[in-house]
Order: C-alpha cells, then sequence, then structure tokens
C-alpha cells in the first residue's frame, strides 16, 4: 500500500541530516525576509486614500491572485442562453475547485509509463501559461 | 563538493542574515521619527490616545516615571545609565553566571571525591525525564524515521517553505495585530502608525504583505510539483484533498486581510469581491449578507474580515496543516516514476 519500507542506503535518518537541509532552506527564505524587511523599513508599502463609501474609484481591481478569474467574469457576456453572464463566471472557479478538489478520485490509477507523466507536465505549463495570460491581460486592461 | 552545494547555500545565507540584522538595526532610528516632523502621519480620529481614558477615570491612569526612573531596556546597550533597570539587569546577569561557576566548583569537587563519571547538567536533566517519562526510545524512533533521498530535490521543499511562511505570517501578524484597531475610525491611523512610529513597524508589515504573496506562489507550486509527479494518486487522496483546502484558506486569508487597511483600494476591493459572492445561484444572497454583515460594507464587515483572518482562518489552517503533515509521516513521501 505505502513505500514505507526502503532500502537503508537510498534513505538518510530524518535527524540531523534531513532537517539540516530543510533548516538550510529555512536559513534562505529568512535571508530573503530579512531583504524584505530592509526594503519595507528605506521604503515603506504605504497606503493609499482612506476609504469612502460615497466616492467609487474609476477603476476597482482584486489582488493578483484574484486577477485572473476576475478577468474571466469580465469577459463573459451580459446574457448567455438566458442565463445571467455574472452566474456563470462565479460558477466556473467553483466548479474548477470541486473539479480539482475530487481529481484524485477521477485519476485513481497508478501511473504505468512516464508517457502520463510528460502529458500531466504539459497540461500544467498549459494552465500556468492560460492563468499567467489571464492575470496579465487584466493587469493591463 | 560541488560550487553550488547547500552547505555553501546555508553559509550564504546565514552571511545574508547576519548583514542584514546589522542593516536592519542600524535603520530603526527612522521608524523612532517624533509624531510632529512628519507629515505624512495623518490621524483620522483624535480621540484614540490615552486623553479619553484620563479624562473619564483620572485614577486608573499611570503617569510615566520620570527619564532617570525610565525602565529603558536598550540603555545599558548605549552606556546610560537609568535608575534601577540597568544595575538590576546587570546584577542579575553577573549573579546568575557566579552562581553557574559556584555550582560547576561544587559539582567537579563532588565528582572528584566520589571517583563517579562527569555527567553534563543537560544529560542529567535529560536523565530525570527520560526516567520518569520513557520518552527516550519512542523519541529516537520518530526522529530517526528514514527519509528517501530523493525527497532531497529542490522540487520537494516547496511545500516546507510554504509551511514555514505560514509560520513567518503568524509571528508578523501577532505583532501587527498589537497596533492594529479594527474600527472604521481608527484602522487607517493605525495601519499609518505602524508604518511611521511603531519599532520595526514598516519592515514588519512588508514582511506580512510579501510573504503573504510569496506564501500563495509557493503553495500553487507546490500542488503543480504534486500533480505532475502524480503523488496524489492512491493511497494519497485525503493528502491532496487537505492541500487544496488549504489552498482555498490561504486565498480567504488574502481576500479577509486585503480589508484590513481600509482605504479605498481595500473598501471596493471587498465591496466587488462580495458582490461577486452574491451571484452564486441559491445561496448567492446568503453568502454576501455573511460577509458583509448587512447588505452594504460597513465597519461591521471590517470586525468580521478581522475575526476570520486573525482566529477563524488561522485556527483552520493549523488544523489541515497538521492533518497534511501526519499523513505525509504516515505514508512516506511518494515515490517518483
Amino acid at each position: 500500500m505505502s513505500d514505507i519500507e526502503h532500502n537503508t542506503e537510498d534513505t538518510i535518518p530524518f535527524f540531523p541530516d534531513h532537517v539540516k537541509t530543510e533548516f538550510y532552506v529555512v536559513l534562505g527564505v529568512l535571508a530573503v525576509v530579512l531583504i524584505i524587511a530592509i526594503a519595507g523599513l528605506i521604503k515603506p508599502i504605504g497606503i493609499g486614500e482612506p476609504a469612502d463609501p460615497l466616492n467609487t474609484p474609476l477603476h476597482v481591481k482584486p489582488e493578483w491572485y484574484f486577477l485572473a478569474l476576475y478577468q474571466i467574469l469580465k469577459k463573459i457576456p451580459a446574457m448567455v442562453l438566458g442565463v445571467q453572464g455574472k452566474v456563470i463566471g462565479v460558477v466556473i472557479p467553483i466548479v474548477l475547485v470541486g473539479l480539482i478538489f475530487v481529481w484524485p478520485f477521477l485519476d485513481s490509477k497508478p501511473d504505468k509509463s512516464r508517457r502520463i507523466y510528460w502529458i500531466r507536465l504539459a497540461f500544467a505549463i498549459f494552465a500556468v501559461i492560460a492563468i499567467i495570460a489571464l492575470t496579465i491581460w487584466g493587469e493591463v486592461s | 563538493m560541488r560550487f553550488f552545494s547547500l552547505k555553501r547555500f546555508g553559509m550564504l545565507a546565514m552571511l545574508v542574515i547576519a548583514v542584514g540584522l546589522l542593516i536592519l538595526i542600524s535603520t530603526h532610528a527612522r521608524a523612532n521619527t517624533p509624531l510632529t516632523d512628519d507629515r505624512s502621519y495623518v490621524p483620522i480620529s483624535p480621540n484614540w490616545a490615552l486623553a479619553e481614558v484620563e479624562s473619564s477615570s483620572p485614577q486608573l491612569v499611570v503617569t510615566p516615571p520620570p527619564p532617570t526612573e525610565d525602565p529603558c531596556l536598550s540603555c545599558h546597550i548605549l552606556g546610560q545609565n537609568k535608575g534601577l533597570w540597568t544595575p538590576l539587569a546587570r546584577w542579575t546577569l553577573f549573579g546568575s553566571l557566579g552562581l553557574l561557576f559556584v555550582f560547576g566548583i561544587v559539582r567537579s569537587a563532588s565528582t572528584w571525591v566520589t571517583r563517579s563519571p562527569w555527567k553534563p547538567l543537560t544529560n542529567r536533566a535529560a536523565d530525570w525525564v527520560d526516567d520518569r517519562y520513557k520518552i527516550s526510545e519512542p523519541l529516537t524512533k520518530i526522529l530517526k524515521k528514514p527519509v528517501p533521498k530523493y525527497a532531497l530535490h529542490w522540487w520537494y521543499c516547496l511545500g516546507g517553505i510554504t509551511a514555514f511562511l505560514f509560520v513567518v505570517q503568524g509571528i508578523t501578524g501577532i505583532l501587527l495585530a498589537f497596533y492594529y484597531k479594527p474600527t472604521p475610525e481608527a484602522a487607517y491611523a493605525s495601519i499609518q502608525y505602524i508604518e511611521t512610529q511603531v519599532y520595526f513597524g514598516s519592515a514588519i508589515r512588508a514582511i506580512h504583505h510579501w510573504c503573504a504573496n510569496g506564501m500563495i506562489v509557493m503553495c500553487v507550486a507546490h500542488m503543480l510539483r504534486v500533480f505532475i509527479m502524480g503523488a496524489y494518486k492512491r493511497p494519497r487522496e485525503l493528502n491532496w484533498l487537505s492541500g487544496v483546502l488549504l489552498l482555498v484558506l490561504t486565498l480567504v486569508f488574502g481576500f479577509t486581510g486585503y480589508l484590513l487597511p481600509w482605504d479605498q483600494r481595500a473598501f471596493w476591493a471587498t465591496t466587488v469581491g462580495s458582490e461577486i459572492a452574491g451571484a452564486i445561484p441559491a445561496i448567492g444572497n446568503l453568502a454576501l449578507v455573511f460577509l458583509r454583515v448587512g447588505w452594504n460594507v460597513t465597519g461591521e464587515t471590517l470586525s468580521r474580515f478581522y475575526g476570520l483572518h486573525v482566529i477563524v482562518v488561522p485556527l483552520a489552517t493549523v488544523a489541515f496543516m497538521g492533518a497534511h503533515f501526519l499523513m505525509i509521516r504516515r505514508q512516506g513521501i511518494a515515490k517518483p516514476l
């Protein structure tokens, strides 16, 4: 079922060897965090105009990680086959997350060859490029 | 030894950390600019200082000590004698060192008299605990668990980086929560206060801001790695499920945290975001009213988002992270094809 059993020459002990490598990675991240801190001291992130419920800005943009979904929502026509475009734009991400959620149960057979691996890699690259393209489109529009 | 070995990377990282700490500490004076000199600091509400408390109940107000008795904790570094605290700290430090010295003399003498083998204090403490609770054997089993060598490739560290960034977010988030005020009158001013007055406030806020973005990037990268390598397959379905839930929770963190500065961008992004949630079929209005606490984005929304951001979502994230790690621990790291 699971592959806990390994030959001893293929493994390292969790402590101290594996913990040491993780520690080096943590040190690297910590170095980046400190550089961010210095940048923040020199140039603070800052804050925009105070919130004013009576004054709507011209362009409202979500954070960059919601931009792709927001762009899909914006580009769907107002009415599609008698359904409001807004509803479709909301249902699409929910269905996508649901699909990702149940994916291991849809694709449960163990890999037999490296071909399926390359297919998944190509699909992942395609998905990333699509999301990045949508995000850039949302950023410039 | 390869040129870019892990050890050299670690040494470089430590060097960067040391230099970074030095620069950070040497530039901290910037954070202590007096209130009157800083034009960017515009308090919106005038009554968020001590003034209100002082007028209502004068007997509860503690008057600050005169400068000579100020408990300035950094003064002994600068060589300034300030009242009681500097000598007290000095006596505590040197007194404890002296006690340790005396203890060492006594122990050395006793081992010399009895000819019993020398055991360091740490070993004695460990033996004392192990004698009572018998933890050494299970602890050794946990710590010496074999990890496959293929798990040393760099793409296996993405999930660990995400977890570490979550810890960073927790620490900086607690520090920010000490100064942040989740009311529409004070939220904006408290962010300005953090940015201009609090020691290292802008640094802490920058870390919290950028590590939030980094956490989402790392989360997605980890998920792509698992997807590409097919590590989600039987028997690790539940691991994938908890991982997707953790990604959703991270996005909820981002969405709720975005409102907290209470500036124009935050306010209108939340307005539009909750409006989109309101378009969900069947439960749309329910979701909208739950998010906004009413039909409009108000101070109640800010309170709710603050509660979600600092209590509900962190607790859920910690719970799912624990489950995620325990399942990895039990099943081992998936074997690549």
